[in-house]
């Protein structure tokens, strides 16, 4: 294992890596899409936060794939998964509190989420 | 699972954050895995050379240049690389625009996710509970806290930066600024614009 | 896993207080500890997520007390002990000769 030296710093910080992998399957959802999030409770690392489980939402952005946080903190296995941004109303997500105009855009790996069913809410 | 869970039964942990750090600098220096000159550099590279001033010339490019707002708005990683704006935490990006109808706000609700290449390093009130709790909840009256107030006609977005992707807000061109080179306009865009907190400062 | 810090919707911590011309850091240590966390990384002692969970794993009352930087500090503690860069033992004996208190066997 290297130790980073005074030089190399600059370099490293603002080096050209990107985070995005290329997948060799399509994404599951396109934009649009009405995804219902899972409900989670797994006592694992995870980035799908206690509010957006359990809500429907609609895919805005097809962010590409991304190392999955659950194993890369388990293992540092990547296993890679699409990642989308998903917009839910804020009265989705808070009920009548909720603003009728305001919206929460949450990022979801597509094991946090499923089609959301055809009929409900 | 995590040596955590025993932590507080040690009398031994300096009470100090200062003594604390410096136990563990030293502890990797004496075993060969630190370099503190590098400690020394990279303190330096976010102090003085990567902050929000990289953030407002691209939404001062954005805002003179048609076509780079497209392109910053359609794939915001390859356009802030355009400008060399790339690195640690900001390896992809992206862009969404305020107009009359919405205004768009960054929080990261789990931990302190922002946009170092383009923003530097977070200010404390991104990572105080009391802002990643509450603007997902009541944006308005969390924006009110920064005294901006929008207007109940507009829209309010809330992105969470919960994934590896960060979000920069391109804030609307303030009015009066039409005649502004992009350096005058960059020096009317501010760090709370750019999360969204803010708006961009009126031309003098 | 359901912890504390996943705290988007909580009502519970007051206003938002923006602090006029803030400094990048408030203190030295919190040099040394963003600097000693970014190489800790960039030399592949531990990953991003790994370094999450383990400052979801703080205690919550420390949690909420404990300023920024500090757990960042645990969290890196943590992580370097689980993958062997240091041992505990090692880790207390230099807090030890910190503090002055000399260096303990």
């Amino acid at each position: 294992m290297s130790v980073t030296s005074k030089e190399a710093v600059w370099p490293i910080v603002t080096s050209s890596g990107h985070l995005r992998v290329e997948l060799d399957r399509p994404a599951r959802y396109k934009v649009g899409d009405r995804v219902l999030t899972k409900n989670v409770n797994y006592p694992a690392h995870t980035r799908l936060p206690r509010f957006a489980r359990g809500k429907i939402g609609t895919v805005h952005l097809v962010h590409g794939g991304f190392p999955f946080p659950e194993t890369m903190a388990q293992s540092g296995d990547p296993k890679p998964e699409y990642v989308y941004s998903v917009r839910f109303e804020a009265r989705e997500l808070w009920g009548a509190e909720g603003s009728p105009k305001d919206a929460v855009y949450v990022d979801m790996w597509d094991s946090y989420i499923e089609p959301a069913p055809e009929t409900g809410r | 699972m995590s040596s955590h869970d025993h932590e507080h039964e040690h009398s031994l942990v300096p009470s100090e954050p200062a003594l604390r750090i410096k136990a563990l600098e030293s502890l990797l220096v004496e075993k060969g895995v630190l370099d503190p000159a590098a400690v020394d550099e990279i303190i330096d590279v976010f102090e003085h050379r990567v902050g929000p001033r990289n953030g407002a010339l691209v939404v001062a490019k954005a805002w003179t240049d048609p076509e780079f707002r497209k392109r910053l708005l359609a794939d915001g990683t390859a356009a802030v690389r355009e400008l060399g704006f790339l690195g640690m935490q900001g390896e992809e990006v992206v862009a969404v625009e305020n107009t009359q109808n919405v205004h768009n706000v960054v929080v990261c609700t789990l931990c302190s996710c922002y946009p170092w290449p383009l923003l530097g390093l977070p200010p404390a009130w991104y990572k105080s509970l009391a802002y990643r709790s509450r603007v997902v909840i009541e944006p308005r009256k969390v924006l009110e806290d920064f005294g901006l107030k929008v207007s109940d006609d507009k829209e309010v977005r809330v992105w969470d930066s919960n994934s590896e992707v960060r979000y920069i807000v391109l804030p609307e061109r303030p009015a009066g600024s039409e005649t502004l080179s992009e350096a005058e306009l960059a020096e009317l865009v501010t760090r709370e614009s750019m999360i969204g907190t803010g708006v961009a400062k009126a031309p003098a | 896993m359901n912890g504390v810090h996943d705290v988007g919707g909580m009502q519970c911590f007051g206003a938002v207080l923006p602090e006029e011309n803030e400094p990048v850091f408030h203190a030295e240590w919190e040099k040394r500890v963003f600097g000693t966390m970014c190489l800790a990384m960039i030399d592949g002692h531990f990953n991003v997520d790994e370094l999450r969970h383990a400052i979801e794993h703080i205690a919550p009352a420390e949690y909420c007390a404990v300023p920024y930087y500090g757990k960042w500090l645990r969290g890196m503690e943590d992580r370097l002990i689980a993958h062997g860069v240091i041992t505990r033992e090692e880790l207390e004996r230099k807090w030890a000769e910190v503090q002055g208190k000399g260096a303990a066997a």
